[in-house]
This record gives C-alpha cells, structure tokens and sequence, in this order.
C-alpha cells in the first residue's frame, strides 16, 4: 500500500520536515511536491466517487493544514504517521463538507432553461400571442409562476430572486424549469 | 499535479518561516501547572483557606483525595496537550485519564467509610450552590492558559481536547475548592464537586468546534502565506 514507507524513506521525509521547520524553503518545497500525490492516493483511495476537483481541495486542505500546525512535528517521531494524523482529520472533514453540499444542491438533468445553450435562448422562447401567454402563466401553480415573473419577465438575478421570495436558488431554478415545460405545453410548443 | 496545488507549494515554501517544534505534552503541562498553581494559591488566600488546614494536612483520606485531584487536572491536561499532536499514541490519553478514575475512586472509597461510620446519615446531600462558582472561579486562569496553549496545536478532535482542558481547570478548580471550604463528606465532594467539574468539562466540550478549529488555526497561519 502507498502509505507505507520503509524507515529510511520516513526518515528522508522527517529529515526535509526538520529543515523546513528551521526555514529552509528549498527542502519544505521538495517535502510538499513529495507528499502531494501521496496524499492524492490516499484521497483517491477513500473516496472513489469524489470528482477530481474536490480530490485537489482535500489536498490542498492538508498541505495548509500541515503549514498550519507544522510546529506539532517532533522530529524525534516518524514523519508519516503525523502526516496520516493530518490528512485522516481533513478527510474526515472534507466528507462532511461533501455530504452537506451533496445534500443542499438539487441536480438537474435538463438545464436548457438556465444554460446559455442556442436552444435554450431560440426563437421558441419568443411567442407572438400575448394574451395567451399572460393567461398560461396566471394558470401556472403559485411557485412556478412567481419563478417566471421573476427571472423572466422582471429579469432579476436567481439571488435577488431568491431574496425577494424567500426560495432556495435550488427551487427556483427547479420551478422555473417545469413552468417553463408546462408554458410549452400549454402554448403548443411540445418539444 | 495541478496548477492549483503547484501554486500552492510554491507559496507555502516560498513564505515559510522558522518555527520551534512544540514540547511534549508533559513538558508543556509542566508549563501550565507555573502558570495555573501560584493562580489557584492566591485565590485560595483571597477566599481565606478552611480554618482546619494544618489539621487536614495530617489526614491521609484529605491528603490522598487532594493529590487524586491534583493528579486527575495535570492527567487530563496531558491528555488534551496530546490530543493536538498529530499521529500521537491515543493509548497515552487512556493512560492521563487513569488519575480521574483514581480520584473517583478516592471519593467513591470516601462515601462507603461515611456509609459505615455514620449510617444512612453519613450520605446525606445538602445543597451547596456555590460550588459551581467557586470551581469556575478558582479555574478561571488555568482554563484560560490551557485554551490559549492549545491553539497552538492541531485540532484534531476539538470537542475531546476541549472537554479534557476543561476536566483539567476544574479539577484544579476543585483541589483549591477543598483548601477553602470545610465539606468533607464523600459524597457532598462526589455529588457536588465532581458534578460540577463534569459540567464544566461537558460546557467546554460543547464549545471545542468553536475554540479549535482549522478554520481559524490555518487563518492565522495564513497570514504568513497569502
């Protein structure tokens, strides 16, 4: 397994530990580029479905973490089971972020109302009849139309959006995706 | 390896700054007890010490009860110094926890000898409301040095090291407590005194994300970086 290393090679690591805690750039330098994909692995290897940008946030987060508390290295001791010390902690950590994150957001699988795709912004969205379209959006449920009204036709931001009405940018984005499949509907525009 | 990270490397080595490794944790409990001793000293002096003290000084029971407590506040103090160290023994923090389950059995032993010397009667609570206060009082100063002397570790398990800094001021909190008050039943000191070094200990555990965070140890250390 990566995360074992033999003694000379934790005392190489615990030797570049030393120097860089007496100042020494060059030797903290080749220490992080060192740990970097090792910590990288380690990531990798508990969690799988982690997408390559978080993996380097938790990386990250461990190279900061360890400049951060670098003065708890006693250099009598191993250099990796301080540094596994660390970056367990931070993969603790980062896994709670991703759950809550995970847990906030609302995914989509069709986001041509909000993508700047030609589809999204085509002539199909101009419709002629007027009063047809003030009438399908009063028949729209509550939350969908106020979604509408909003973004689309008073043009605010999702934030401002969200502010003015109290939803999540999650639901919004949500409500204005189904009125404007059921606008489609109604106005015949079916796709 | 990314960009990001590399930039990251590169920043990091390129500001870093000389730094003294930390002592181990018995040295630095060490350097607490300097600071928090002489503190519980004045306050006992400020409360005025019971009027038996000479006397008590000659009884093993108070003697053996006073070095538990002492021992149980430098124990645990160990133990949340340990507790910031990466990649420490964790079988050192059951080890500074052995003087806590010392203490307890001190007193425990304390109430039995009370149970069969004086019968049901020797187990009597009494109220005793200023009890909290007076440990939070003669705590104060060594919960305040250990808080600060732990920020300058890892806040690897914030809520443990919290809960064990505050088992350690109280316990302090509680061996100067004895040195002023003449309660001596086992069990008002179990009920009343233990009582409120586990309530401390569990207030401050409560607090431990918002004393120690990486948030605001890396911020600091950031400084140097960005």
């Amino acid at each position: 397994m990566a995360v074992i290393q033999t003694t000379a090679e934790d005392r190489r690591l615990a030797d570049l530990m030393q120097a860089a805690q007496s100042g020494d750039a060059s030797a903290y330098a080749q220490l992080l580029e060192e740990i970097a994909p090792r910590i990288r692995r380690i990531v990798r290897a508990h969690w799988r479905f982690l997408g390559a940008e978080d993996v380097e946030d938790i990386v990250q987060d461990v190279l900061l973490s360890l400049h951060a508390v670098r003065d708890t290295y006693d250099p009598q001791r191993p250099f990796m089971p301080w540094l596994l010390a660390i970056t367990r902690n931070r993969l603790a950590d980062g896994a709670r972020r991703y759950t809550r994150r995970e847990s906030q957001e609302v995914h989509l699988e069709d986001w041509t109302v909000t993508f700047a795709r030609n589809d999204a912004n085509s002539t199909k969205e101009t419709y002629g009849d007027l009063d047809a379209l003030r009438h399908a959006i009063q028949a729209l449920p509550e939350g969908q139309r106020t979604a509408i009204e909003m973004l689309k036709l008073r043009e605010m931001s999702l934030k401002e959006a969200a502010a003015a009405c109290g939803m999540s940018i999650g639901s919004l984005k949500v409500a204005t995706h189904r009125a404007m499949t059921a606008l489609r509907k109604m106005l015949g525009n079916e796709q | 390896m990314t960009g990001d990270t590399t930039r990251l490397i590169q920043q990091l080595a390129g500001n870093v700054q000389p730094v003294r490794p930390l002592r181990r944790p018995w040295m630095r409990t060490v350097a607490w007890l300097a600071v928090s001793i002489p503190y519980v000293a004045i306050i006992v002096l400020v409360l005025t010490p019971r009027h038996d003290l000479i006397l008590k000084l000659s009884e093993t029971r108070y003697i053996v009860e006073q070095i538990a407590a002492l021992a149980a506040g430098m124990g645990a103090a160990a133990a949340a110094f340990a507790s910031t160290v990466p990649g420490y023994n964790r079988k050192f923090l059951i080890l500074s926890l052995l003087p806590s389950i010392g203490w307890l059995g001190t007193l425990g032993h304390g109430c039995i000898r009370d149970w069969l010397q004086f019968g049901i009667g020797g187990l009597t609570i009494e109220p005793d409301w200023m009890c909290l206060p007076a440990i939070a009082l003669i705590g104060a100063l060594p919960a305040i040095t250990i808080s600060v002397m732990l920020r300058r570790g890892a806040p690897l398990t914030p809520h443990l090291t919290s809960a064990l800094a505050g088992l350690a001021a109280a316990g302090l909190g509680s061996f100067g407590l004895r040195c002023t008050e003449s309660h001596d039943a086992g069990i008002m000191v179990l009920v009343w005194q233990v009582g409120s070094v586990v309530l401390l200990s569990a207030l401050a555990a409560s607090a431990g994300r918002n004393l120690l965070n990486w948030r605001s140890i890396s911020s600091a250390s950031e400084g140097t970086v960005r």
